[in-house]
């Protein structure tokens, strides 16, 4: 019975491959709402350019969800050709190199120049291997960036802080007096671990932060540094220059839109968000700050959000079709155009420029801050890093930031924590891979 | 067990094999698998896996972080099912007490049940929504500075909360048809005897609901340890940070949210073996107990 | 016909134990539903102003833009996932899952406490095993075998793994067992075999557990998230309470979700199974009591 209606399915779809001349191919991805709208533009797009490929892209629920539902089709033979996988489970698909083709790879195979230059300095390896070879390609890059409310900062006399040691004594103190919570920030380990570590050129984990291979990685989050911003951020919650709402990221920013808080660190892509938002007041952005106690050279910060895989196991056929939507996708004017509608950064340097000659970032200059942080001065630790099981490591930063922050522990007790979880979760990926 | 049967043979057999088919194929087999793979670390993609042995339930026990999530468990579950037995039995005494607007109150109190987990989830997130929510601002107003996603017990409370909003109704359907399934002839016998009504309820009326109480105890153990999954997914907005979860968020969590077959099966494996412990324990009490009539 | 139980507390001047039964509910009515009433006027209002706000005390005009948003308008590709569209397979996913599960479930508890069976402990137990252990720890697997018998995108596939557990049968079990043994004895000196015997006799008494299970399950059924998600990728397959997960999710603060639109769409998911509720409770109520009389 069952090989009977494999079999006729298999017959049904032959005729459906020669009654349709069109290459078929799906994408699964984790947009919901308008960015998700966004997406379906895309698509619509691509498939109107050109005759031979047609796309659908299919909503698979959050980015937790996407990735898993992938690994379960792909398991079961049924993957799609393209999905989108966020950053913290980039390890776990780069490592199964079997699972997909990579981007540069696949666009080579077929006839397109692809150079790695073309891209944007921070945005280049954050999904690249140990050679620097492209595996999966950018989609919705992001980079963590500092909002501040322009009023806010007038009214108490000062200017974005560039360093911590300003904000500390100077912005602060001053936003403090002029009735304001100095700042809140919405994702603890990304925007003061990951991107903290590249901004103050600091490694992240041993083995070139996880790039040369998952056998003996080792994260490096107990140090003094990081033990010191945390220590800074208890005691300006103390001094009621800090406050955190938990790790709901909407909690963090709605302070921030609501004028109670001065400066916010959010995504490059909240931008958009923000500005549909009718504030009471004009906000602007810029960089992240940097310890000066701890360089004196501040480098970038690399990319957040995720990215699109090519999944292996698909026909020449469908490969090409990818390869075409790749670059479609690339092209300047879908970059330029997803940039302005979902303040996601362009990915090429010539989207960028498309983009500055429209004068986009005369209109908004603030939706140009997360490119121009993406693109200051590179070092062996802004490349990104290459962790395994790096969703539960965030969930052991966030635990143990909660409890700092709710004073149920002291932060040499949650380093410590976090190390050692880390460490084991790090070695248990490494078992996975033999 | 029924001493009266039929002898036929191969009906019986007959009417349990789309049952037993349905659990071989959707149950045992993954159920073996995931023992399987508590025994491996395994690459989620299936390229890579290294043979454990205990290793992964080693590394549950020495968890302390899995002991917390343990005792949390145990009191969430405690907390909603007495909670939302409780309260439905108060509403089904009341009204099947009243005889004007009995069936409007009947109705209204029947709404919720209707909505899903993780859409309770939702409405419990505008409730308790830090800046504007309505409970959070009657908290204020009482001195309780409650934050959602902040304080741990903060959070536990909502979720608690939300868990018994949702399951008060199913309850009180079941204890209101109980109570209207007591004879009159008990009733009547019961108000000449017993003095006050709290006597009366609790000499006669009770034991006769017990049956009911029971087959709702099953229900809401279960719903609270696995059916809430919804609402603590949406209450600790998908990042579960410091908050309080469940045995079977955590298994989510790792299993379905970061990969870990190996280390989320075994968490299953305990979860399944605690539960046949729990099957077992329930099956001998109700057995003893209760006596259908 | 109650009435006769309280002529004592008629006795006095004042009824103050019926002003606390009806404020008690009064109480538990507005605990129950006045969530769901401002979750009600976030529809009528703008998405900016629920984002700013919360629930007010204001009625805003956008109620019939939310409703024809949600009923008609597709969030997909395709334009086949419209409200409409989500409803009627949330309607077959309960449908198919509520009457899967009592069929079944009845079946097999027949079998189990009618017949004289030489393996009948051990497809007990095998069977109840399954009754606790939910799909969310298990659905790697599940997945794959779904895949592997073809049951992706299609209702089979949707409804039947979902059925992989023994709720309604240990329930049916437990209902069977109340059953006076007298029928059965009965309906023997009848000469009425097996199959009569359930058709004639047991089929009628269980209408009102049949119509609990319904309940039960169909609201089971219908409030599924996780599995769903998983088995479709076709958008004419997507179910509502998915629909409603589609537009609630924002990533980093690029956009504002549509609330109002995703609030409407979660009160038009609570309709249908409380429809459902409100039409079969006042059945088996009715049965239960009248039953026993």
């Amino acid at each position: 019975m069952k090989n009977i209606a494999i079999s006729s399915a298999a017959a049904l779809s032959m005729l459906a491959n020669t009654a349709f001349a069109e290459t078929e191919i799906t994408w699964w991805h984790g947009m919901g709402g308008a960015l998700g709208e966004t997406v379906n533009q895309i698509a619509e797009g691509f498939n109107a350019s050109q005759d031979d490929y047609t796309i659908t892209p299919v909503f698979k629920g959050t980015y937790e969800e996407t990735l898993t539902a992938g690994i379960a089709a792909f398991r079961a033979g049924e993957q799609p050709n393209i999905m989108q996988v966020f950053d913290a489970g980039a390890a776990t698909v780069i490592a199964a190199q079997g699972a997909t083709v990579p981007v540069q790879d696949l666009l080579e195979a077929n006839g397109v120049d692809f150079d790695i230059t073309d891209y944007i300095s921070g945005v280049r390896y954050f999904y690249a291997d140990a050679d620097g070879k492209m595996i999966g390609m950018p989609f919705n890059s992001s980079s963590p960036i500092m909002y501040y409310n322009v009023q806010a900062l007038e009214a108490a006399g000062v200017t974005p802080p560039v360093t911590w040691e300003e904000f500390e004594t100077v912005t602060a103190p001053a936003l403090k007096d002029a009735g304001y919570t100095a700042m809140a920030q919405s994702h603890l380990p990304w925007i003061f671990v990951e991107n903290f570590m590249s901004r103050n050129d600091l490694p992240f984990a041993t083995n070139n932060n996880g790039y040369d291979g998952a056998e003996g990685t080792e994260i490096l989050v107990n140090i003094e540094p990081l033990k010191a911003h945390f220590t800074a951020l208890t005691e300006w919650q103390d001094a009621g220059y800090f406050e955190w709402f938990g790790t709901g990221w909407g909690d963090n920013q709605t302070p921030f839109e609501e004028g109670e808080v001065a400066i916010w660190f959010g995504s490059s892509g909240s931008f958009g968000g923000l500005s549909q938002k009718d504030l009471g007041f004009d906000f602007s952005a810029t960089y992240l700050p940097y310890w000066e106690a701890v360089t004196t050279e501040p480098k970038q910060t690399f990319i957040g959000g995720a990215a699109l895989f090519a999944m292996s196991g698909k026909s020449d056929e469908e490969n090409a079709a990818a390869s075409a939507f790749f670059e479609y996708l690339t092209s300047p004017e879908v970059q330029y155009m997803w940039h302005r509608e979902t303040g996601y950064v362009p990915i090429t340097t010539a989207a960028y420029e498309m983009a500055t000659a429209d004068g986009h970032y005369d209109r908004f200059p603030a939706a140009e801050t997360g490119i121009l942080q993406l693109s200051l001065d590179a070092s062996e630790n802004t490349r990104g890093y290459r962790m395994g099981f790096y969703v539960q490591i965030r969930d052991v930063m966030n635990r143990e930031f909660g409890r700092i922050l709710t004073g149920e522990t002291s932060v040499d007790d949650a380093f410590d924590a976090i190390e050692a979880e880390s460490n084991e979760l790090l070695a248990r990926f490494a078992q996975t891979q033999n | 067990m029924k001493r009266a049967g039929f002898a036929t043979r191969w009906l019986p057999i007959l009417l349990l094999l789309p049952q037993l088919a349905i659990i071989a194929v959707f149950f045992y087999w993954p159920a073996a698998h995931a023992v399987k793979s508590s025994f491996y670390l395994e690459d989620p993609f299936g390229f890579g896996s290294s043979f454990v042995g205990f290793d992964n339930y080693i590394h549950l026990t020495g968890s302390s972080e899995y002991g917390r999530i343990a005792k949390f468990t145990v009191l969430f579950t405690v907390l909603v099912t007495f909670f939302s037995l409780a309260l439905a039995l108060l509403l089904a005494v009341k009204a099947d007490n009243v005889i004007r607007g009995a069936k409007t109150y009947r109705t209204l109190l029947m709404w919720v049940y209707a909505v899903a987990p993780p859409v309770a989830g939702f409405i419990g997130l505008l409730m308790f929504n830090q800046s504007w929510g309505p409970l959070t601002e009657l908290a204020k107003s009482i001195g309780w500075d409650f934050k959602l996603g902040v304080n741990f017990n903060d959070t536990a409370f909502a979720m608690v909360l939300v868990s018994v909003w949702k399951q008060v109704p199913v309850n009180f359907i079941f204890f209101l048809s109980g109570l209207q399934s007591i004879p009159k002839s008990v009733r009547e016998a019961a108000l000449i005897d017993a003095k006050s009504s709290f006597r009366r309820f609790w000499d006669v009326t009770f034991p006769l609901l017990a049956p009911t109480g029971f087959f709702l105890l099953i229900i809401n153990i279960t719903y609270a340890l696995f059916d809430t999954f919804g609402v603590v997914d949406t209450l600790v907005k998908g990042e579960p940070g410091n908050n309080p979860m469940t045995l079977v968020y955590k298994v989510y969590v790792d299993g379905f949210r970061g990969n870990d077959m190996g280390g989320s099966s075994a968490q299953s494996v305990i979860l399944m073996v605690l539960v046949l412990a729990l099957t077992v324990f329930q099956f001998r009490l109700v057995e003893r107990r209760i006596h259908y009539t | 016909m109650t009435e006769t139980t309280h002529i004592p507390v008629a006795k006095r001047p004042v009824k103050w134990g019926r002003v606390m039964d009806h404020s008690i509910l009064i109480l538990g009515s507005l605990f129950m539903l006045v969530p769901l009433l401002m979750v009600l006027q976030t529809t009528t209002t703008t998405d900016l102003e629920t984002i700013k706000n919360g629930p007010e005390f204001v009625i805003g005009d956008r109620f019939d833009d939310n409703f024809m948003a949600a009923m008609f308008k597709a969030s997909g590709f395709s334009g086949e996932n419209t409200g409409l569209r989500m409803l009627i397979n949330s309607l077959i996913l309960g449908i198919g899952f509520a009457i899967g599960k009592i069929v079944i479930g009845m079946m097999a508890a027949y079998a189990l406490v009618y017949f004289r069976l030489r393996f009948a402990t051990l497809a007990f137990w095998l069977i109840f095993t399954t009754l606790l252990l939910p799909l969310e720890v298990r659905i790697l697997p599940s997945y794959e075998i779904a895949q592997q018998l073809g049951l992706l995108n299609t209702y089979t596939g949707l409804i039947v793994p979902l059925i992989a557990s023994a709720t309604a049968t240990f329930f049916f079990r437990q209902f069977f067992r109340s059953v006076p043994e007298e029928l059965v004895e009965a309906a023997r000196i009848d000469g009425a075999g097996p199959v009569k015997f359930f058709i004639d006799i047991l089929m009628p008494l269980s209408q009102t557990m049949i119509a609990a299970m319904f309940i039960i399950m169909f609201v089971y059924g219908w409030n599924q998230y996780l599995w769903p998600t998983m088995v479709t990728t076709e958008e004419g397959m997507y179910t509502l309470v998915r629909g409603i997960k589609q537009l609630t999710q924002d990533l980093e603060g690029t956009n504002i979700p549509e609330y109002g639109r995703a609030n409407m769409l979660a009160l038009i998911a609570i309709l249908p199974p409380v429809l459902v509720v409100i039409i079969f409770q006042s059945w088996f109520v009715k049965g239960l009591t009248e039953s026993d009389k």
